[in-house]
């Protein structure tokens, strides 16, 4: 039996804002592909690059942040940094051959549970349509 | 354009102005230069500059950070110096900066009087020193005009895959002797990540999964502080392609935020600010 390939996703959450959101599409009941591992961290900026780069050394083949909505940051300015170092390590991976396609930034707040739904339904598509990555 | 040098230095000592000028000196084969320290006026005639200087020699400055001292500063070692007055490093008080008009300097090779010239060498056009109390050479009458970066853009026309095994080559090669950071003025944490032991974040292994996130996070250290020095290229036993990394992170920091590091020892550094409404791409 041949299964279809399922990608390994690993999502960091902020704990105010995203975590919160995923909660609520749990207590909603609305479905999304389980390809995806959540680690809760206080906030957006605490995802230092270096987490990124060593999920995806493990074998990680997507990696998703999300944190607040800019300008709703739990710690007033914390998304602000992640989006500058996100940015650039996005366009850093990909010249060093890790797809664009593989990391991404998200803002989902607390009562986007939908949306948060929506997020990863597409996320995991894209990743799936891309293929285990090279080792 | 040693002896101005050298006159500057043998003031600076004699006036007890600085305790020690770093500068460079012949190397023993005759051809290369290496780094040297005066500390008494009878040293003073074996500075020069030349081609040849390829140290960065702000390196040191933070060793000496109580202390006096006087530094021959070509473009780069001045970008340095800026990079690290802005991040705290250095007191501007206790430094002489004699600053050197560059026209680029050579590969590192031992014994070779022909060596060639740094490829970043031939796209600078950082000629003069951003920062200096004493100018020796001639100042060009044109004002740098913008960096180029020629190198990415040819890279870039690689596909992913062929980027993916291009690197996958150079982690292989690399032996983490951390040349690299030993050699860079921007790499001075007391304890770096790589020496991190709970959690382990580069293994002690010597494979190119541990080699990769050596590599590619010491480059993404020096984002938006990197002053396209070269001497971790310079330094690297096994040539693997650094300033291809860091300049990538280089020009990305110009296009996404218009900052080039080590021009200005006030203004912050990417990563220390941000812009409430910037637009980037970012998967965002």
């Amino acid at each position: 039996m041949v299964t279809a390939y399922q990608p390994r996703i690993i999502g960091f959450l902020c704990n105010w804002c995203s975590y919160a959101g995923a909660d609520l599409a749990g207590t909603s009941r609305i479905s999304y592909p389980g390809n995806i591992r959540i680690i809760r961290v206080p906030c957006s900026a605490r995802v230092d690059p270096l987490f990124i780069v060593k999920a995806f050394q493990y074998g990680a083949d997507g990696v998703l942040v999300a944190g607040c909505h800019p300008g709703d940051c739990h710690y007033s300015e914390g998304n602000y940094h992640t989006r500058r170092r996100l940015a650039l390590l996005h366009s850093f991976l990909d010249f060093t051959g890790i797809e664009k396609e593989r990391l991404r930034l998200e803002w989902v707040s607390a009562s986007e549970g939908k949306r948060w739904s929506q997020v990863v339904t597409d996320f995991t598509a894209q990743v799936a349509a891309l293929g285990p990555r090279a080792k | 354009m040693s002896q101005p040098i050298r006159d500057k230095a043998r003031e600076l000592l004699q006036t007890k102005k600085v305790e020690c000028v770093i500068g460079w000196e012949r190397a023993t084969d005759g051809v290369t230069a290496r780094p040297l320290f005066v500390y008494d006026i009878k040293d003073v005639d074996r500075l020069i500059f030349d081609q040849t200087c390829v140290h960065n020699l702000s390196r040191y400055l933070r060793d000496r950070k109580d202390k006096t001292t006087a530094i021959v500063a070509k473009p780069c070692d001045a970008r340095g110096i800026n990079m690290l007055l802005n991040e705290q490093q250095l007191d501007r008080q206790k430094l002489f900066i004699i600053g050197v008009v560059c026209q680029g300097v050579n590969e590192r090779c031992w014994g070779q009087a022909d060596a060639r010239q740094q490829e970043r060498c031939q796209w600078c056009r950082q000629h003069v020193p951003p920062v200096y109390d004493f100018l020796v050479g001639e100042k060009p009458a044109s004002e740098p005009s913008a960096p180029s970066y020629p190198d990415i853009a040819e890279f870039e026309k690689k596909s992913p895959e062929e980027r993916r095994a291009f690197w996958e080559e150079q982690y292989q090669a690399c032996i983490r002797c951390n040349a690299c950071r030993h050699s860079c003025p921007g790499c001075y944490c007391q304890e770096c990540f790589a020496e991190n032991l709970d959690p382990t974040w580069v293994g002690i292994r010597i494979a190119p999964a541990e080699s990769q996130i050596w590599n590619l996070v010491r480059a993404f250290h020096l984002s938006g502080r990197c002053v396209d020095c070269g001497a971790c290229e310079q330094a690297c036993p096994v040539n693997i392609p650094l300033m291809l990394l860091n300049r990538k992170l280089q020009k990305d920091g110009i296009d996404f935020f218009g900052f080039e590091p080590g021009l200005s020892a006030e203004t912050a550094p990417p990563f220390a600010t941000f812009k409430k409404d910037e637009k980037l791409e970012g998967g965002e």
